[in-house]
């Protein structure tokens, strides 16, 4: 798929493609990250341009496993959908990835990847030693490299304690696997601040934070930020999800620079609200599988592709009203 | 009354010398037989609508065509019927030509394919958006229409110095630690641990079992274990080995012999609850039985003694080759995991040290 940089939702590259080395820069701790894509803009804005990359795959940046967690504090947000459809998109665009679903109590993202019927065997038994950990590990018959591994069955409890020590545990393993270590490793993480925020923010070292435009989805979304910036993950970018372009022009929704104002977080991607999202849920098939493609489903691929160059979007697409003819009146 | 008039005159005048419903329909019979002078009437019908024809004959003019029916003269229907017949033809077959599926006019009117690209082989890439027939970038390239809306780019104003105030915002706000400790409500906290990195837990919340028998350390070892068999089944099928060698033991038999019945008492711990409860009684008395009687080796009691010790070797084969596939199939699973739930209460059970 290639990159649509007109499209809703969609970022617009105003430089050429970075190498690895230019994009990631290891910062010390206590002192806020030095942005890889945000420049300080000149008074004098520029009307952004587009420039399209069609001849190449996007270049990994940072060490891999890239170990990122998926959050937003409120639920129903759409972390779940981001992770599954992110997590295949990287797949797609030739990325191992593992995705952990951290959710203990109530996990859903088997059923998004339509898994639910592989799954046997998770974290629970392989921290008892039922099984391995390569075995645990449910690999997408679609995408081979990608693979999903959940924390618990539904009625199953997770020792007391184990649960962040066990996700580092699981990430180290990981990494000395025969096979390789993955590109990435994204967490699901449950809604809430409680132990299975904890655990799932535990082996991170860089998150998406999912928002919608609501002032509920907002507050929760700044304190989660709060939270992980406490614990020392720096890198944290933001996707505003079901954003509708027709409600932010009649002023009933909140725009995607309104959100980036209140929150201060560089954006990775704007979704719009598209009805494929619940069919495609429903499916068990992620919306970046549909042909033909859906809007949604663009602009995760878009996100997935500057998650993995460690950009941001620089300009976002507005709907504006369409200037009428003379004979518009008339039906012209 | 008006109606059966109406029907019976039409009929007269039309054949005056029959009367077939007189004769052949009762209902009409009865309805004709209330006029009393019914010859007269039909004479008088008769002559009524012979006097009519004669006036509408003789009223409407004849039609110019058809009083000079000479060669040429019937030109202007002929024309009429062809240009009627042309406009259908030009309405029809238009729609039949866009109707048919894959055409080149198809293709165009479904956007496909430009009109004024026909006859180019390089198909159009529609993932590109400058060169979509849907997607019109305006004239001063700042505006893109795109399904019949027009979008505009806007520029992030989102400041690296913004980011920070932001940051700074939220460590004032928010000052919070990550708990390390997870504990019970109702512990107490031990005396070397940080107050602040300790999390009180409900009972009832998933990660509060009842009880841990699985140390740290272990469960690390656990998850690092690449290869071989998972910890806990070698475990299991260790325990059960060491409980049939004392077994064996403590019978103290030259030979031994086991029949089926024998053999499901060690299959015990493999199978479910139901088959634990399968006759007790029965197998102890014959277990009785034959330690009184020693008997010769039935080779097919021993295969079937094989088969049901060996029934979670089975199961770590399977796990051995699930590694491939790295999950088993669905229809496998409930056994597997029935299996796995009944070495977890073998095992307590039993209280083997080694667990």
């Amino acid at each position: 798929m290639l990159p649509l940089h007109h499209l809703p939702g969609a970022t617009v590259v105003t430089k050429p493609p970075l190498s690895p080395a230019t994009l990631f820069h290891p910062q010390p701790p206590f002192t806020f990250p030095h942005s890889k894509t945000l420049t300080p803009k000149p008074k004098h804005l520029p009307s952004p341009s587009s420039l399209l990359q069609w001849n190449r795959k996007p270049e990994l940046a940072g060490e891999t496993p890239r170990v990122a967690v998926i959050t937003s504090g409120k639920g129903g947000v759409g972390k779940t959908t981001t992770t599954a459809n992110i997590g295949l998109s990287l797949a797609r665009l030739g990325f191992s990835v593992v995705a952990i679903d951290a959710d203990v109590g109530l996990r859903n993202l088997d059923l998004l990847l339509g898994l639910e019927n592989r799954v046997n065997y998770t974290v629970v038994e392989v921290l008892n030693g039922d099984c391995r950990l390569d075995q645990a590990l449910v690999r997408d018959k679609r995408w081979s490299n990608f693979e999903l591994l959940c924390i618990s069955k539904p009625r199953s409890k997770l020792p007391l304690g184990f649960g962040g020590k066990a996700l580092t545990w699981l990430v180290e393993a990981l990494k000395s696997r025969q096979e390789g270590s993955p590109d990435f490793v994204l967490i699901d993480c449950p809604a809430g601040i409680d132990a299975g925020f904890i655990t799932a923010i535990t082996p991170a070292n860089e998150a998406v934070l999912i928002t919608t435009p609501d002032i509920t989805s907002l507050r929760d979304a700044d304190r989660v930020t709060g939270l992980l910036e406490c614990d020392g993950i720096r890198d944290i970018k933001m996707i505003v999800n079901r954003v509708r372009t027709d409600m932010i022009k009649g002023e009933d929704m909140m725009s995607v620079l309104d959100v980036q104002e209140m929150l201060g977080l560089p954006l990775l991607g704007v979704i719009p609200e598209d009805c494929e999202v619940i069919r495609s849920t429903n499916r068990g098939y992620p919306l970046v599988l549909n042909k033909p493609p859906t809007l949604a489903g663009l602009a995760f691929e878009q996100a997935a592709w500057r998650l993995v160059e460690q950009d941001s979007m620089q300009a976002v697409v507005v709907e504006e009203e369409p200037k009428r003819g003379f004979f518009s009146f008339f039906g012209g | 009354m008006a109606s059966v008039w109406t029907l019976h005159f039409r009929f007269v005048s039309l054949r005056p010398c029959q009367y077939p419903f007189i004769s052949s329909t009762r209902n009409r019979i009865t309805i004709t037989n209330g006029i009393s002078k019914w010859p007269q009437l039909k004479q008088h019908s008769i002559n009524t609508i012979a006097k009519f024809n004669h006036q509408l004959v003789t009223s409407m003019p004849t039609p110019p065509f058809l009083l000079n029916r000479n060669a040429g003269s019937n030109f202007p229907i002929w024309v009429c019927v062809a240009v009627v017949v042309l406009v259908a033809a030009v309405r029809v077959l238009p729609r039949r030509k866009k109707d048919r599926p894959g055409s080149v006019a198809d293709l165009v009117r479904r956007g496909q394919l430009r009109s004024d690209r026909r006859g180019i082989s390089r198909p159009l890439k529609y993932e590109d958006p400058f060169n979509n027939p849907f997607v019109k970038v305006g004239k001063s390239n700042s505006t893109v229409e795109m399904c019949g809306k027009v979008y505009r780019l806007a520029p992030v104003t989102l400041t690296q110095e913004q980011q920070t105030t932001h940051q700074r915002r939220r460590s004032r706000a928010y000052q919070w630690k990550r708990p390390t400790m997870f504990l019970k409500e109702g512990d107490s906290v031990p005396p070397d641990v940080d107050p602040d990195t300790v999390r009180w837990i409900p009972a009832n919340h998933p990660f509060a079992t009842t009880a841990t028998d699985l140390d740290e350390d272990l469960a690390q070892n656990n998850v690092y274990q690449k290869n071989g068999v998972p910890f806990r089944i070698q475990a299991e099928h260790e325990a059960l080995q060491r409980k049939l060698e004392a077994l064996q033991n403590e019978q103290k038999l030259n030979k031994l012999v086991i029949d089926p019945t024998n053999a499901r008492e060690f299959e015990r711990p493999f199978n479910s609850n139901s088959k634990l409860n399968d006759h007790p009684d029965k197998s102890s008395v014959n277990n009785q039985e034959q330690k009184q009687n020693k008997l010769v080796i039935d080779p097919t009691n021993a295969k079937e003694f094989e088969r049901s010790f060996n029934s979670h070797v089975k199961l770590n084969d399977h796990a051995e080759k699930s590694s491939i596939n790295n999950q088993p199939s669905d229809s496998q699973s409930p056994k597997l995991e029935s299996d796995a739930n009944h070495f977890e209460s073998a095992s307590s059970s039993e209280e083997d040290p080694s667990l």
